[in-house]
């Protein structure tokens, strides 16, 4: 998380060519890749290495293992039925695409990687490592996959089915997304520009990021980053794979969060949008801003940083968002230049500290489905 | 409370548009596949461009939505949704080399696809939600329902899981150990010891509002757990009767899971000890098979129990029916890791 918040302080961005994963287009797609091999997470993570394990579920482990030393719960604490554990991915183990097609055809003899493959797998190899007893499940509402999974997790405390909730999501550079979404014409050969007017599509990333969610009332003493007083999830019901032009779900889901805040939409110090990059994204972000906000807060888009981590980057950005509140500081968009000429929104463009007491966070994704989050000073 | 409405289940029985339970399908080459209906309400157009667990989760979610308000949200359980597409996208990124693909199958394989095109087809804006967790992903959703109802007394959702048998899947998970090697009719599948199972696959969809007129069922509450050992399993199981059934009172049915495979009769034979012998026992993956959201499939069983006060023939494991069952506990054991509890009740015991 430090060296996160580290580059984001100093305008470095992750992204480059592709080194570590075999695909076609290393080298000519660039995408925001961990540089650590899966081997060495592995050994890492497990002293001697699972055989039968994904790169996703790898970064998810490595992920826990760091906010769950964050938080400071116990090992009683994790294997509590008190302890919920909400997990987000939109590639599972599919970064595994060689092997899958392998398994999928394969006539006696599998590879270790059977049961590795599903979503599911990413949360269960967190179960397994720490024994969770409570409440597990696994969300996919394709790229606002890892907001919902921190809404589920608050939910089952606010419900009263959990006491404490570890959440998040992982995500690992795939030959089935990279050729998805260059299929679908959206990746750039270029350093992604989030709402830039020409912008031309967004890189992906890998990833993860969880979040340990307690009640207020149990952390009195512990150091708390942020509260999440607020969030939506509503669907644009307009196409596959792209937003309304007027914005309707991105609007919605920003609307129905500061609702259930009870904030003005004026309290909004700073938003960290979906800004992917693409064409449509953006300028879709843009209109429904514009729609809700009478005067657009400061907004940046972190996926210059990051790349787009699709199943992850809703936690991602909202460990972002809590550490803008934390330690009252504003992240970049970087590689920006021109406003988009119709809506004519400039996003940050420089770190800078700033003075925030409530931080909106956007995740739209494929199907229509739009999350928003906010964050608040404790 | 959490009532459940009117409901509809694609499967490989005869479940829609009417249930005839007077006779079960057979089960070919260890497959029980789906028996789709002419989905008059898609169309055809939609219909062509639709992998096949999308088409019955919108063919099963779409006559729902007739004539009623619109749902509050919808709340799908999938394990992974377009699998079908999943393997043919990935059969094009391994044929062309990565080339130029075209990019329809991985559009459609998200697992999202059911509930997105569900709520673009009803242009529904409200809360939309896929939940994943392999052999939980049902009770997830039916939980984030319960939650909903919990959180807005006076909404209502539309909860639906669906999962598709494709060859591929099959392979993997057959490799994995987790079908039979060697050929068996459903008819015969808790004949003899054996590893492996049966694959099914369907689509269960339902109105599920906290108004008790005119309801089917209330779900009365629902329980999941991850463990490998039994007696956890067992432990969980008694709490969560104590938890949810007066003292006095009892379950009048028990449904479990069993799916003929052999490693996880343990926690089968544990669970029916925790009841007295005169609680009949019933069982359903002979006539659904093995499919991640398949307790689905039981719910729907329960209903047709309490609406039509009769019941289908072939499913009683054990016991006698003789008093009305207005009290049905659903146990799945799924790969032995994940197991769930839901429990319904009867809304009108006449």
């Amino acid at each position: 998380m430090e060296e996160n918040r580290d580059s984001l302080k100093n305008e470095r961005s992750g992204i480059s060519q592709i080194e570590l994963y075999s695909t076609n287009y290393a080298g000519r797609l660039p995408a925001a890749e961990i540089k650590i091999s899966s081997h060495q997470l592995n050994c890492e993570i497990f002293g001697k290495p699972d055989p039968a394990i994904s790169r996703t579920s790898l970064l998810a482990l490595h992920a826990v293992r760091e906010a769950v030393m964050d938080a400071g719960l116990t090992k009683e604490e994790l294997a509590s039925p008190e302890t919920a554990l909400v997990g987000a991915t939109t590639v599972g183990g599919m970064c595994l695409t060689d092997e899958l097609f392998h398994d999928a055809l394969a006539k006696k003899v599998g590879t270790p990687y059977l049961s590795s493959y599903d979503y599911a797998s990413v949360t269960l190899a967190i179960q397994k490592q720490y024994g969770i007893k409570g409440e597990i499940s696994t969300i996919n509402t394709a790229c606002s996959s890892s907001a919902n999974a921190i809404v589920y997790g608050a939910r089952l405390i606010r419900n009263g089915f959990a006491k404490r909730a570890i959440v998040g999501g992982a995500e690992s550079l795939a030959k089935f997304t990279i050729n998805g979404f260059n299929a679908l014409n959206i990746l750039s050969s270029k350093h992604c520009m989030p709402f830039d007017r020409d912008r031309n599509g967004l890189n992906l990333g890998e990833g993860a990021a969880f979040l340990v969610l307690e009640k207020e009332e149990d952390q009195l003493h512990k150091k708390k980053y942020a509260c999440l007083s607020g969030f939506g999830n509503q669907n644009d019901a307009y196409h596959p794979s792209s937003n309304s032009a007027d914005g309707e779900g991105p609007f919605l889901s920003m609307q129905q969060a500061l609702l259930q805040s009870g904030l003005q939409a004026s309290e909004i110090g700073y938003i960290n949008a979906h800004g992917t990059g693409t064409e449509n994204n953006d300028e879709t972000e843009s209109v429904a801003m514009k729609r809700l906000f009478e005067r657009v807060p400061s907004f940046a888009s972190t996926k210059s940083f990051t790349g787009h981590t699709l199943g992850a980057a809703g936690a991602m950005e909202a460990v972002y968002s809590v550490l803008n509140l934390y330690h009252q500081e504003i992240y970049p968009s970087l590689s920006f230049l021109n406003p988009i000429v119709t809506t004519g929104l400039i996003p940050v463009s420089h770190f800078s500290k700033m003075e925030l007491g409530h931080v909106m966070s956007n995740s739209f994704g494929f199907g229509g489905n739009c999350s928003t989050l906010i964050f608040s000073k404790p | 409370m959490t009532f459940l409405h009117q409901s509809i289940c694609i499967s490989p029985q005869n479940t829609y548009p009417e249930a005839d339970f007077s006779q079960w399908k057979a089960s070919n080459n260890n497959l029980l596949e789906v028996i789709e209906p002419a989905y008059p309400g898609i169309p055809a157009g939609t219909r062509r461009r639709m992998g096949k667990s999308v088409r019955m989760a919108v063919g099963a979610a779409l006559p729902l939505l007739e004539n009623v308000k619109q749902p509050d949200g919808i709340v799908i359980g999938t394990a992974n949704g377009g699998m079908e597409d999943c393997i043919k996208f990935l059969n094009q990124i391994i044929e062309f080399n990565e080339g130029l693909l075209t990019p329809g199958n991985f559009v459609q394989s998200t697992s999202n696809a059911s509930a997105a095109q569900i709520a673009l087809i009803t242009k529904n804006h409200k809360y939309n939600i896929t939940h994943v967790h392999r052999g939980l992903a049902f009770e997830n959703a039916m939980m984030d329902i319960v939650m909903l109802l919990k959180e807005n007394a006076h909404s209502g959702y539309l909860l639906g899981c669906v999962d598709e048998i494709s060859a591929y899947n099959f392979n993997i998970d057959r490799l994995a150990g987790w079908y039979r090697e060697e050929t068996v009719q459903n008819k015969d599948l808790f004949i003899g010891s054996f590893n492996g199972s049966i694959v099914g696959e369907g689509a269960y969809m339902v109105l599920v509002n906290n108004d008790m007129e005119n309801a089917d069922a209330k779900l009365a509450a629902v329980k999941t757990l991850h463990s490998v050992h039994v007696d956890e399993v067992s432990e969980s199981l008694s709490k969560f009767i104590s938890e949810n059934i007066k003292e006095e009172e009892s379950i009048d049915l028990l449904i479990t899971g069993e799916n003929g495979d052999i490693r996880l009769t343990p926690y089968y034979e544990q669970i029916e000890s925790l009841f007295p012998e005169s609680i009949p026992v019933a069982r359903y993956k002979h006539l659904c098979g093995e499919y991640f959201t398949s307790s689905s499939f039981a719910c729907w069983l329960s209903t047709e129990i309490f609406k039509n006060k009769q019941f289908p023939p072939d499913i009683l494991k054990k016991g006698k029916v003789i008093k009305p069952i207005r009290r049905i506990l659903i146990y799945n054991n799924f790969r032995g890791l994940q197991h769930a509890f839901i429990l319904l009740e009867d809304v009108n015991p006449h």
